[in-house]
């Protein structure tokens, strides 16, 4: 997991030629593409879906159960209460994209800078913040979350914060590893050398260059926070009172054997959902690191 | 043997670090257990809550209570649970056979194929079969894994009745060892390929990408320049080699496998510790959830260990260092 | 007196690139012939292509030519046309290879011994307590030091000299006919270099076996080369003998491989190095 842009001059960070050349090969990348125009097409189905299918998810419209295209039922059929698949699926984006973009907000801000101070300063500080990180490495992430969420009420919010409460770790070994690498540099010696402050030399000089890989990372991480809070509220631990693909999953499991759209179509949502990211993340990883394709 | 003994002891105390971590979690949050463990009947009647609070010790300073279960934990007590009014520890030593059938399949399933495809693709890298790896690794890993254990039912279970839907035996069976045994692993297949195709995705690249790196290396041209046979070259000098990453990353995830397995549990009703985890918390039944943090922590911790022994035998040039990142 | 190795007119392709042209040379028995020429010019890859492993280890293709064998028979094959399993059978036994960078050269994760009786085991059919008999003595042959307890060691164990020599020892376990050394001294320490070219010389005294050496380095070429063949640019430029190249060098090329060299007394009447002579060339 090495990244060559050592070459990468400080001030240039991501605006320089590096980061031009890696958007030209994001965007030859024709799956990687792809993955920014599903995402797109997600979030415009989340933001304003319901005005071009304005139904209410919660109201019952229908006989239960009734398939795609059977009797008076919506394009994508009835739930066992006889809700509209549809309208779920539509409105149901919202609680999981604002709950990973706040998890994930979350991960980078408690994963960056703690590996950002574990590797510059080093010693017993990073070894301090190392053995909380293994603390929490060792954690089963769903497990921890679910206690969390269990204990402190099912909200949108409680779910973001243990979605990133048992998510940094990944990000603060990544960014350790890439400041360990970096610090010894020379352009970050001759900016120590010129009398740079630490924060000036964590966050100015250091920090850009290590933004490539991070920024992978972070992308996968939020392919992977919707994941987690598709588990969550499958298992019946989300807000309540909010629409959720994997709610949808999760009231559906009793019955689902009499009607397969019921769990189908929502999933395939969230499948959407995370493998747009997935996608534009290697497509990202593959941009940064052109000798790393298809790999 | 020295950095095993070191890594051994720094674990147990990161163990305790877990436990005196959880025990504040719970204790932190907000509710009266004594309510839950009352429950509808008792709830109202003050003098019962009193008993309760007594008995649990739950009027004790926190640093008591806490002094006080981490000394029953040492001893393998874990409480008992709310709900069941049994001891944790023997309600999660029966669930924990089931969670390890199902993870250990799945584990050893993803591994071997996966490194099989990996070995497959990597000597044909042009091939229609490897860039199917590509776009099966990037679904495998984009599914939520609840879900595609219910479209196996739907398949599998439901439209062609090939595996039960769900269960690990057929409580109607009433055979010999070998028939119930036919019978679990009848159940298990379903469950094990559900979790096992996410890491089947992931590792079958993985091992694609580190087989094509040693299939470039040098001593790999030394083997062929020696004569050796291709299947020679490929499969004692070149896996030994490009299967370091994918143990090495294996032996990481399975935390994640845990919680894998608890959602695939849950889907299949699988009788392990994910379905007691998942039941416990809408009881917040707190003594099985703290019991089931506890050691599935410690299980992972243990992994970790044996991954790092499994690494040394496979790799000598770790042997002598100790070091390991 | 025949040649034992005789390349004709060799050609090898990568894609539309072609690494190789229309290259011809011959190797005696109990001869060393060196191939010089600098990165790139198509040395690396002939030796490759003698071992036919260009189209097995990398991307390459024998367009045309042939190489000519002669096998203890006594009788001349063309190692071109030969399948695959006649291929192995020749490689590691009748022709065998060293590399330049010994540490990557060895797997990691087996001893060495274990990889010297490997090649014994497959070739000469001995079973595990005779080829390592014969492993041993192999290391005593080049020199090892405490040869026993050498064997059971990993590549990362040992010093670079002496995973060269467990190379060459490898490479002569099975008695070949022809050594081919890609660069075997590049990545060695200068007196580790001396060392290994000084073993090469009385080996293959010793074994009677004809040597390809490839090499950049004119000083390797003075140390150990009978013949000389200079490549550049995938051809064969200018040949010879060790003397007359060294002595009477008609390339340009040629003079410039030479004129990197700095020679043994070049400093006489100097307090400190002058910068090296600018040699015009075209090619």
């Amino acid at each position: 997991m090495t990244l060559p842009v050592t070459g990468v001059s400080p001030e240039q960070g991501d605006l320089g030629p590096p980061g031009r050349q890696a958007l030209r090969l994001f965007i030859r990348n024709k799956a990687a593409v792809f993955g920014l125009v599903l995402l797109a097409a997600i979030v415009f189905m989340t933001l304003f879906g319901s005005f071009f299918y304005d139904q209410d998810p919660s109201r019952i419209i229908a006989r239960p159960l009734q398939g795609p295209g059977e009797g008076d039922a919506p394009a994508l059929g009835t739930d066992y209460l006889g809700r509209d698949v549809l309208a779920g699926v539509v409105n149901g984006g919202s609680t999981s994209l604002t709950v990973a973009l706040v998890a994930v907000l979350l991960v980078a801000v408690i994963g960056v800078s703690l590996g950002a101070i574990s590797g510059y300063y080093g010693g017993w500080i990073d070894v301090a913040l190392m053995r909380v990180t293994e603390l929490f490495q060792v954690l089963p992430a769903l497990l921890f979350a679910m206690v969390i969420v269990a204990l402190f009420e099912p909200s949108t919010r409680s779910v973001a914060i243990a979605i990133g409460l048992a998510s940094w770790p990944q990000t603060a070994r990544l960014t350790r590893a890439e400041f360990l690498r970096l610090k010894n540099l020379e352009f970050v010696k001759a900016a120590r050398a010129s009398g740079a402050s630490d924060f000036r030399i964590i966050w100015r000089v250091i920090f850009p260059n290590a933004l490539p890989p991070l920024i992978v990372s972070i992308t996968l991480i939020m392919g992977a926070a919707i994941l987690f809070e598709s588990g969550l509220a499958f298992l019946g631990l989300g807000d309540p009172n909010s629409q959720s693909w994997g709610l949808m999953i999760g009231l559906s499991r009793q019955t689902f054997l009499n009607g397969w759209w019921t769990v189908t179509f929502p999933g395939m949502a969230i499948f959407a959902t995370v493998l747009s990211f997935s996608l534009i993340g290697d497509g990202l990883q593959d941009a940064f690191n052109p000798k790393l394709r298809g790999r | 043997m020295n950095h095993i003994t070191a890594r051994v002891a720094w674990s147990l105390g990161l163990i305790l670090a877990v436990i005196v971590m959880c025990f504040t979690l719970i204790h932190l949050a907000p509710g009266d257990v004594a309510i839950v463990i009352a429950g509808d009947s008792g709830a109202g009647d003050p003098e019962v809550i009193a008993e309760i609070r007594e008995d649990l010790g739950l009027d004790d300073p926190f640093l008591v209570q806490l002094g006080g279960y981490v000394g029953d934990v040492a001893q393998g007590d874990l409480g008992t649970s709310y709900r069941f009014n049994e001891p944790v520890t023997e309600l999660i030593v029966t669930r924990l056979w089931p969670t390890f059938l199902l993870v250990g399949t799945a584990v050893s399933f993803a591994i071997v194929l996966g490194v099989l495809v990996g070995v497959f693709t990597a000597r044909r890298p042009e091939s229609p079969i490897s860039h199917g790896v590509t776009v099966f690794s990037l679904t495998g890993y984009s599914m939520p894994v609840f879900w595609t254990g219910l479209l196996l039912v739907i398949m599998f279970a439901s439209n062609v009745q090939w595996f039960p839907v769900s269960g690990m035996r057929d409580v109607r069976l009433e055979g010999n060892w070998l028939e119930e045994w036919i019978d679990v692993a009848h159940h298990l297949v379903l469950p094990a390929i559900t979790l096992g195709v996410i890491y089947l995705a992931q590792y079958s690249r993985l091992s694609r990408a580190s087989m094509l790196e040693v299939l470039q290396s040098d001593y790999v041209r030394t083997a062929r320049a020696k004569g050796l046979a291709e299947r020679r070259v490929v499969y004692k000098h070149a896996l030994r080699n490009a299967v370091i990453p994918v143990v090495t990353v294996a032996g990481l995830q399975f935390g994640q496998m845990l919680s894998g397995a608890l959602l695939v549990e849950t889907v299949f009703n699988w009788p392990g510790l994910g379905r007691l985890a998942a039941d416990s918390v809408f009881q917040r039944d707190a003594p099985v959830l703290l019991g089931i943090l506890i050691l599935s922590s410690t299980l992972v911790v243990i992994i970790n260990i044996l991954t790092d022994v499994v690494y040394r035998l496979i790799d000598p040039r770790i042997r002598v260092g100790g070091a390991s990142q | 007196m025949e040649p034992l190795l005789s390349v004709r007119g060799l050609t090898v392709t990568f894609g539309s690139f072609t690494a190789v042209e229309d290259v011809s040379f011959d190797i005696h028995a109990g001869q060393t012939l060196a191939v010089v020429g600098e990165s790139g010019s198509g040395k690396s890859v002939t030796a490759l292509s003698i071992m036919r492993l260009v189209e097995l280890g990398t991307r390459g293709k024998i367009e045309r030519g042939e190489i000519l064998f002669r096998t203890p028979d006594g009788d001349m094959i063309d190692l071109v046309q030969q399948s695959e399993d006649a291929m192995r059978a020749i490689r590691g036994n009748q022709i065998s290879m060293i590399f330049q960078e010994p540490l990557t050269s060895l797997n990691p994760v087996y001893s060495v011994g274990d990889q010297v009786a490997e090649a014994v085991i497959l070739h000469q059919g001995l079973d595990k307590d005779a080829a390592n008999e014969r492993v041993l003595e192999m290391f005593r042959l080049v020199r090892i030091p405490e040869a026993e307890k050498r064997m059971a060691q990993f590549p990362h164990e040992m010093s670079g000299g002496m995973r060269q020599r467990v190379m060459i020892a490898m490479a002569l376990s099975c008695d070949p006919k022809v050594l081919i050394a890609d660069e075997p001294t590049t990545a060695l320490d200068v007196t580790i270099q001396a060392q290994i070219l000084g073993l090469m010389r009385d080996l293959r005294e010793q074994t009677g076996a004809a040597v390809l050496i490839i090499t950049h380095d004119m000083g390797v070429v003075a140390e150990v080369a009978d013949d000389v063949v200079v490549m550049n640019r995938a051809r064969v430029v200018e040949r010879g003998s060790a003397t007359q190249i060294f002595e009477s060098a008609a390339e340009p090329y040629t003079k410039a491989l030479l004129a990197s060299v700095p020679r043994l007394g070049s400093m006489a009447g100097r307090d400190e190095p002058a910068p090296f002579d600018l040699v015009e060339y075209q090619s």
